[in-house]
């Protein structure tokens, strides 16, 4: 018994980072349901963090209210942005979306009020680890939902071929506003409570390394299932911890091991294993089944 | 009946290897930058906490009690940085933690510790706010800005005598930032004018613009706050401009890295140190003899951290337990410890105490200015 | 003036790196963001054959840029070939090319470890010169020197020889280009090589300038490279270059007067607004090319 209450204490941070990854995975899933590459999700947790933050220790509003307007301002925010911004096609619209996560990070080193690049500290831990995988289970409650409606096969017909849907009568347009402004609120969720976990924020926690990351969990862990980022995500949270105790047997620094076997893993699935993790069951029944009938 | 005393005899001496060995492993948690912008720090203070435990054993002043120093990565990083510490407090047990490398680190790490109870010693954390005011639980080695650089500056002033001042800091780092401020209100307390303000980023390479911008107004000395790897490149870039006037550091220009990378342009820079390092004093003397028979070249980083492991024996000695409330007490206690910093005592706020010095670049070297 | 020659420098490191990615976004438009890693390695294989192989820069900068090509061949081969028929391409040859990025930054971690290494001094002897009452060093000079050389030799590639012919009808339409009878898949592959060297190029000019070569040196040229080329246009080699400079002024002169945090907002917010308003950029074609 004491055992168990050790190893979680331990690992406390780990759990939890579990499920905030897996939050921002299905942030930048969001939009990947419908066919668009949407980068700015950095730039949203950010945007949600601070307000949270700020919210709960300057206005002194209870932490529940402070969360959800956390999630409810990138929301906001995320309509003027997709609005232009979805006329923009495939890369250029992935790079247009870096650049305004940049100019958010880059906005907040420069605002005073918030001690620009030092960030905010000693910031009460209202968030703990159950809260954060209930805010996961929520998300992927909602996205299930969506998944089995009629939203679900429009998006799918967006994924599939764009011009199509829209002869089909489907306003594309307004379905990727609106899986845009669904991931804002995530991350925003996701910055918040992470937040309130880690005692800290800071604008170097919202760099493009981190919606790379968070792009790396959703396919890693297969962008053709709603579940799917929040496996990728879990795997990739779980496997620096694992590495990190395996690494002295093999002879190599934890840092340089836990980056050569993400890169790996992200290599070997998208060649190999193009539909993620999730997929990993079928294939291996294929694999299983073809070698029956050799 | 003499069989029965020969046996006797032998039994106690078989049993007294056992005896010796019956002494407690008191654990340290060593939280230190191996990867990161801080990289080069850390590097020195693993040296210094090694040697510092193995001397400490070795001398066996802790009478039954042997340290042992577990050393994690923290990566510069605050995510990292709380992982570290959570599994020193919940999963090593440790007694007692050094570290983390950065300040910045620290805001995020450090409450957990003091939530937990778990002394924390600051061996290389120089922001002036926002350490040692966590709680109780945290103490630092490191003397932070405010206690260096305004003796560093008047040192140079009175040696230099300069009337107007070009400053650049980095604005992306709590070290950074809280030496600057430091900067600001000594130079202002002097009556030296600053011509000029500039900013950068501890990613940045270049630093022309800055540099140009500041160098424009002619100031008497360029005053910077920053760490290591920008302090070298902006050392660098300044003699490539053709600017030949003395430049005064803060503690993160405190390493051999800042000679071994701008070379020749670091010749004639001011840093102010808490580490003496030609010191007289018997602590210093023996601490140098210990490093160079291990052929270790220490810098002040190495040191502090090795302090950090002394005091904190002193303190497991001072209250006669090797538990985590056993080393505040001891700190509570601790006045005048001998050290290679020179007398070592706690502040009231927990702090450090001991006297700094100012020293320059010369022939490739930090010497101890006169 | 001084500032303007800081500007011209660091521009001309921006558009030597930016030249490579567009390149390669103009023939595949894929955007390869594994080309900062390979700045970085050339970096560190020159450093290592003047430093501890003893030769001379002249010597190290060819070898270097020619490794950087061929790990460009390589990383075409391995991480973009076999994605070449998908449907997404674009899209899971990005994230390929992170793959590859996070590889051989791992692997420049562990050969070289974290901290930053230099160039041994007096790779380029010191020498200071003032030119209408500004100081440019000789280190300097070089650097632009070399990336001019370098901008003719492609020019004169891509006009005057047939592998420049070859390359260009490919961007304009791989389909097309095949049915000529162009070896589509060896075009891709010499892309592949002369981007890379040219991020490589770029890579050892950068690590001689500052002197601060590390594993995660590629991360911040990285984004100002995407800058740079959304700017000038994807797929314009004449709008990288000029992209790249304006880039490198704009800067130096952000930095100078309106501080130094404000410095990259600068580039984002321009890609941003050039992406909504233009997307072709200064010089760039046509958005998406046909199949």
């Amino acid at each position: 018994m004491e055992w168990l209450q050790e190893t979680y204490a331990t690992y406390q941070s780990t759990l939890a980072y579990i499920g905030l990854n897996g939050l921002l995975a299905l942030s930048v899933y969001t939009t990947l349901s419908c066919g668009q590459l949407a980068l700015g999700n950095a730039g949203f947790a950010a945007i949600g963090a601070y307000a949270a933050t700020l919210l709960t220790m300057k206005a002194g509003a209870p932490f529940g209210l402070s969360l959800l307007l956390g999630a409810l301002l990138p929301a906001l925010v995320a309509v003027p942005l997709g609005l232009p911004v979805f006329r923009i096609r495939g890369v250029f619209l992935a790079i247009a979306t870096i650049g305004f996560g940049e100019v958010v990070r880059i906005g907040l080193v420069n605002w005073e009020y918030v001690n620009g690049a030092q960030g905010i500290v000693a910031i009460p831990q209202k968030a703990s680890v159950g809260l954060v995988w209930i805010c996961l289970a929520g998300a992927l409650f909602v996205l299930s939902r969506i998944r089995g409606s009629k939203w679900g096969f429009a998006l799918e017909a967006i994924r599939e071929d764009e011009p199509a849907a829209r002869t089909m009568g489907i306003h594309t347009a307004r379905y990727k506003l609106a899986m845009l402004v669904l991931g804002a609120a995530l991350a925003g969720l996701a910055g918040g409570l992470e937040a309130h976990f880690t005692f800290m924020v800071a604008p170097n926690g919202f760099s493009f390394g981190r919606v790379v990351d968070m792009l790396v969990f959703a396919v890693v862990g297969g962008a053709g299932a709603f579940y799917g980022p929040a496996i990728g995500a879990a795997f990739l949270t779980l496997l620096p911890e694992v590495l990190r105790e395996v690494s002295p047997h093999l002879g190599i620094e934890p840092g340089p091991l836990r980056m050569l076997v993400n890169g790996l893993v992200l290599l070997a699935v998208i060649l190999f294993l193009p539909q993620g993790l999730v997929s990993l069951p079928a294939w291996w029944r294929e694999r299983l089944a073809s070698r029956r009938s050799a | 009946m003499r069989i029965a005393r020969w046996a006797s005899l032998l039994v106690a001496v078989a049993l007294l290897p056992g005896l010796a060995r019956a002494e407690t492993v008191v654990k340290i948690g060593a939280a230190l930058s191996m990867t990161g912008p801080a990289a080069a720090y850390g590097a020195q203070q693993k040296a210094g906490i090694l040697a510092a435990v193995e001397q400490i054993n070795k001398s066996g002043t802790l009478k039954g009690v042997k340290l042992e120093a577990v050393v994690e990565d923290d990566g510069s990083t605050k995510e990292q940085g709380i992982a570290v510490f959570q599994r020193f407090i919940n999963k090593d047990k440790v007694a007692a933690i050094i570290g983390p490398t950065l300040s910045n680190t620290a805001y995020a790490t450090n409450p957990l510790a003091q939530a937990a109870g778990v002394p924390v010693v600051a061996v290389s954390n120089t922001a002036p706010k926002g350490i040692t005011d966590i709680g109780e639980w945290i103490w630092r080695v490191s003397l932070t800005e405010a206690q260096v650089i305004p003796g560093a500056l008047k040192a140079a002033q009175q040696k230099l005598g300069f009337k107007s001042a070009g400053v650049l800091y980095g604005n992306d780092d709590a070290f950074t930032q809280g030496g600057y401020a430091v900067m600001k209100s000594a130079l202002e307390a002097m009556g030296v004018k600053t011509v000029g303000t500039q900013t950068f980023a501890k990613p940045d390479r270049d630093y022309n613009a800055q540099l140009t911008q500041l160098l424009a107004q002619k100031p008497d000395i360029l005053v910077v706050s920053a760490l290591v790897e920008n302090a070298s490149g902006i050392v660098a870039q300044a003699r490539q401009l053709g600017y030949q006037g003395p430049i005064l550091g803060g503690n993160g220009f405190n390493s051999p890295k800042l000679i071994e990378n701008a070379g020749k342009a670091a010749e004639g820079v001011l840093v102010g140190t808490a580490w003496n390092k030609v010191s007289g004093e018997k602590g210093n003397q023996d601490y140098l003899a210990l490093m160079k028979a291990k052929g270790h070249e220490p810098d002040q980083f190495c040191t502090q951290a090795y302090v950090g492991v002394e005091v904190i024996a002193e303190a497991i000695r001072l209250s006669g337990k090797g538990t985590r409330e056993g080393v505040k007490a001891g700190f509570l206690k601790l006045k005048g410890l001998v050290t290679p910093l020179g007398k070592f005592s706690f502040q009231q706020n927990r702090d450090g105490d001991h006297a700094p010095a100012v020293q320059v670049v010369k022939d490739g070297k930090f010497q101890i200015m006169q | 003036m001084q500032q303007a020659v800081n500007g011209l420098f660091l521009g001309s490191i921006y558009a030597l790196f930016a030249l490579g990615y567009t390149l390669v976004f103009g023939v595949l438009d894929i955007l390869n963001l594994a080309h900062a890693a390979v700045f970085m390695l050339a970096s560190f294989v020159a450093l290592f054959l003047v430093g501890r192989s003893g030769l001379h820069i002249l010597v190290a900068f060819p070898l270097a840029v020619l490794f950087a090509g061929l790990l460009g061949v390589v990383l075409e081969r391995v991480a973009f070939r076999p994605l070449r028929a998908r449907a997404d391409s674009n899209i899971s040859g990005l994230i390929s090319s992170i793959a590859m990025a996070t590889v051989f930054e791992a692997l420049a971690l562990w050969i070289w470890g974290p901290n930053v290494s230099r160039f041994p001094f007096g790779t380029i002897p010191e020498r200071q010169f003032q030119v209408a009452g500004a100081v440019i060093s000789r280190l300097q000079l070089t650097i632009v020197a070399v990336a001019v050389a370098i901008f003719l030799l492609l020019t004169w590639l891509v006009t005057r020889t047939r592998l420049g012919r070859e390359v260009r009808a490919v961007a304009e339409s791989p389909r097309a280009a095949r049915i000529l009878g162009v070896d589509v898949d060896r075009v891709i592959a010499w892309s592949f090589f002369i981007s890379s060297a040219l991020g490589g190029a770029a890579g050892v000019l950068f690590g001689l300038a500052f002197n601060a070569i590390q594993p995660d040196m590629g991360r911040g040229v990285e984004l100002k490279g995407l800058a740079v080329i959304i700017l000038g246009g994807m797929g314009s080699m004449p709008g990288a270059v000029v992209a790249g400079f304006a880039l490198g002024l704009t800067e130096v002169f952000v930095v100078a007067h309106l501080g130094a945090s404000w410095r990259d907002a600068i580039s984002f917010a321009g890609l941003f607004l050039i992406l909504v308003l233009r997307p072709r950029g200064l010089f760039g074609a046509a958005a998406l090319r046909e199949a």
